[in-house]
């Protein structure tokens, strides 16, 4: 039985169909990366996985129980958060606030002060920044403040939406860095990356999606390089000139 | 000439404490959930009559009065948030507003139903003279209303910034997508601060009706007006803006109906709004209902 | 059919304008907290226009209506481009300053050796051409009766026409309305102007219905109840708003079950529906239906 298991997931915003059938798996303790062109639906996959959106169709079984149309909170007390994309730090909060905002729902209070402490170990930069607002800082360290937030809640399995989004070559490897480490460490890591060469050097198991479906599934290595990311970037479609 | 400018800046900060304390409810429904409740005014009023209700029918300590004032609008509000917003939460923001809309015409209909005199007296929050400070008198009762006042702010304040749920209702106004993945249960944030805005409503009821000595069935809509403006006066969304906005609706009233009569107060008033609306002025236009 | 039915129906038919006067501005995506103000403008130009300037009524009406129309345009174009809770807030002030105003407005004329005209808060009396000109209750539910009806008959056919996707289009998504070349301003702007004059003509018709009016009246209350009656109605359809009406008026008011209740009962009811049907009862789903079961 597979940590995550999505099968036939369909998504719609009104009458639009952003998920037609969706079916994939996650292993536990792997990276498992999701790539695709814009528009193939990998946002609203992780949306509703998380809960912001209810799937009209199908089912999400994570660790044996359906989360699939629960509420978002009750997923996150079920072990998984989701680091969206674009980050939504809170801005007007301080660093400490935003990681403090992650751990709401945790119901062993005690713990939370040993996991800030941890985290900054983890994330020294943010250490550094504890009190400032999380408005101010720069893309890279808001990218691992909404990831220290998200592992606050102490998940099992971690949703990542486009973590490179809009950041710098060097910030981009030490995100990536983390992923690994964090990977290490024993957390399961599903990744949407638009940056497939970065992803595919992290992944144990990837996926293709277009137009709200997968199109292929397979280690990386299983396929060519740069024609998965030709696939990421433009979709296997052959458009006529 | 001095003298009435700062007597009417005394008598307009006093009353700006209670606007002050209307916009701040209307201002926290708004921000978090990005809809103005327009049955606000109304169900604070229904918290006040039933106060007048037990003060008629049996008389009541002003403490009393002013506990059950804000457990009647609690539980008026709580019934607004049921029906009105709790259903079109991600939905459409103009059928819960028009739906608090309608409420409103329950509430109007209810306190003339149950209390049907125009007008009731109410315990006046202080019945002594007012203090002389030199040329200036400085009403007790105002007093009161701006200690209550700011006592309720700086409870706000503290409940904000110094507590869990505060974290919260901070959370969704900033950034209401992520306050969910972070596992803050949306629903149940959104019920305690209608709960909350609810009971700062009734707070500041209480001390007009006190103040006043009187009630009418005009308390509803005369509350949701002047909430309503100060909100927007201090900038939709924002709860400093919403104390700002408060205060200065108070002062543009007391100095404008002092030179011009109340007539040309109000309409002073609306008219700034619609000026600073229509001249999109920033500050008023950063947020807006879904 | 005895006064007191005239008297309903007159008064759902006299509603009904303003009822499609929000309808129309809801249509087209906004908000309206202040169609009562136009109402208002009607009423009392109408009623200035007859009672102390022995205008005609038919006369009367259209200059009322345009007034309405440039009125209600002369508030949209400085707050077109707010949306949502700030456009409302906008109309609601403008509202407010036109009761103040009718409240300040004394207008006053010798008639016939008595003073007659607008006195501010003591209102307007005396209203009284339909009268001084023979014309029964029932002959002005009739005259009332076929001008809501063409209002319907515009309206319908608009729906069917391009104007009527157009005016539909910038209301559910008017940034994509205007990357597809519709101007969008001048839309809103039309449509402010027509709902204007929508509710002017209902507010002349109805200062002479009640032959007095006084600025109480066009409080924010009236302004609730067209928008309640808009949406609970329905907004697929122009006879939504009428539906609305009808179940404020008509039903409630003329069963005399809930005589007292009214409010209470037609509140919470319109609460109700919403909270099933956020678009109203003869939402734009159920007119799709009920046009494909019968034709």
């Amino acid at each position: 039985m597979s940590f995550l298991e999505v099968r036939d997931v369909v998504t719609a915003y009104g009458k639009i169909e952003a998920l037609k059938g969706v079916s994939l798996e996650v292993a536990e303790g792997a990276i498992t990366c999701l790539l695709g062109p814009n528009g193939a639906g990998k946002t609203t996959l992780m949306m509703t996985l998380a809960g912001i959106l209810r799937p009209k169709q199908g089912s999400i079984v994570f660790a044996g129980e359906e989360i699939a149309g629960r509420a978002p909170h009750a997923i996150v007390a079920r072990g998984v958060a989701l680091v969206p994309e674009n980050r939504l730090v809170f801005p007007a909060m301080t660093v400490l606030e935003n990681m403090h905002a992650g751990a709401y729902q945790r119901g062993d209070k005690k713990t939370v002060p040993g996991d800030i402490e941890r985290m900054f170990a983890r994330f020294p930069r943010l250490k550094e920044r504890a009190a400032q607002q999380a408005g101010t800082l720069s893309g890279g360290e808001q990218q691992m403040l909404a990831v220290a937030r998200a592992l606050m809640s102490r998940p099992k399995l971690l949703l990542m939406d486009e973590p490179s989004l809009g950041l710098a070559p060097l910030v981009v490897e030490e995100i990536f860095r983390i992923v690994t480490e964090l990977h290490r460490d024993g957390t399961t890591i599903f990744l949407v990356e638009q940056n497939a060469h970065m992803a595919l050097r992290v992944a144990q198991h990837f996926y293709l999606m277009e137009q709200g479906k997968v199109t292929f599934s397979g280690d990386p290595g299983s396929l060519a390089e740069d024609e998965v990311i030709r696939r990421a970037y433009l979709g296997s479609a052959q458009r006529p000139a | 000439m001095i003298a009435d400018l700062v007597q009417n800046t005394l008598d307009g900060l006093s009353a700006g404490a209670t606007y002050a304390l209307l916009a701040l409810g209307f201002t926290l429904i708004f921000g978090v959930l990005r809809r103005a409740n327009l049955s606000f005014g109304p169900a604070i009023m229904f918290g006040c009559y039933a106060a007048t209700w037990t003060h008629v029918n049996f008389g009541a300590g002003l403490l009393l009065l002013a506990l059950i004032t804000v457990s009647g609008a609690v539980l008026a509000g709580a019934y607004v948030e049921r029906l009105c917003f709790a259903p079109h939460r991600g939905g459409s923001a103009i059928a819960a507003m028009v739906a608090s809309f309608a409420l409103w015409m329950q509430f109007e209909e209810l306190a003339t139903l149950i209390m049907p005199r125009h007008l009731y007296a109410f315990p006046l929050l202080y019945e002594g003279d007012p203090l002389a400070l030199g040329p200036f008198t400085l009403r007790i009762d105002a007093l009161a209303m701006l200690g209550a006042a700011l006592a309720a702010c700086l409870a706000l304040w503290w409940t904000l910034y110094r507590t869990r749920f505060g974290l919260a209702v901070r959370a969704l106004i900033e950034q209401p997508a992520a306050a969910a993945l972070a596992g803050i249960n949306v629903p149940w944030v959104f019920v305690r601060v209608f709960a909350l805005a609810s009971a700062i409503g009734g707070v500041a009821g209480y001390l007009v009706v006190a103040s006043h000595g009187q009630i009418t069935p005009m308390l509803g809509m005369w509350a949701t007006l002047k909430g309503l403006l100060a909100m927007m006066l201090g900038g939709l969304g924002s709860l400093p803006g919403a104390v700002i906005g408060g205060l200065a609706l108070g002062l543009i009233e007391a100095h404008t109906q002092w030179y011009l009569g109340p007539q040309m107060r109000d309409l002073i008033a609306y008219l700034l709004l619609f000026v600073l609306l229509a001249a999109r002025v920033p500050w008023m236009t950063t947020r807006s209902a879904s | 059919m005895d006064d007191y039915a005239i008297g309903v129906l007159t008064n759902i038919a006299l509603f009904s304008f303003i009822a499609l006067s929000a309808y129309l501005l809801l249509i087209a995506g906004e908000m309206s907290f202040g169609q009562q103000a136009f109402f208002g403008v009607g009423a009392y130009a109408g009623g200035i226009l007859t009672t102390l300037y022995a205008w005609p009524l038919p006369l009367a009406a259209l200059a009322a209506m345009a007034l309405g129309a440039v009125a209600q345009f002369l508030v949209a174009l400085p707050t077109l481009r707010l949306r949502g809770l700030h456009f409302a807030m906008a109309t609601l002030a403008a509202a407010e300053m036109a009761r103040i105003l009718f409240e300040l407005m004394h207008w006053r004329r010798e008639i016939d050796g008595e003073l007659a005209g607008p006195d501010g808060t003591q209102g307007f009396r005396g209203i009284r051409w339909i009268f001084e000109h023979g014309i029964e209750p029932l002959h002005y539910l009739g005259i009332v009766g076929v001008l809501l009806a063409l209002v319907l008959a515009l309206f319908l056919m608009i729906e069917r026409s391009k104007l009527g996707a157009t005016l539909r289009g910038v209301g559910l998504d008017p940034e994509l309305a205007a990357s597809v070349g519709i101007d969008v301003q001048r839309i809103k702007l039309g449509v402010a102007a027509a709902a204007g004059a929508l509710a002017a003509l209902g507010g002349v018709l109805y200062a002479h219905h009640n032959t007095y009016i006084e600025p109480r009246n066009f409080d924010i209350m009236l302004g609730v109840h067209s928008l309640a009656y808009a949406l609970i109605g329905g907004l697929g359809t122009a006879f939504g708003p009428l539906l609305g009406v009808l179940l404020d008026i008509g039903t409630l008011e003329s069963t005399r079950v809930f005589h007292g209740y009214r409010m209470i009962v037609f509140g919470g009811l319109v609460a109700l529906v919403l909270v099933y049907r956020p678009r109203g009862l003869l939402d734009e789903r159920t007119v799709q239906w009920l046009r494909q079961r019968f034709s």
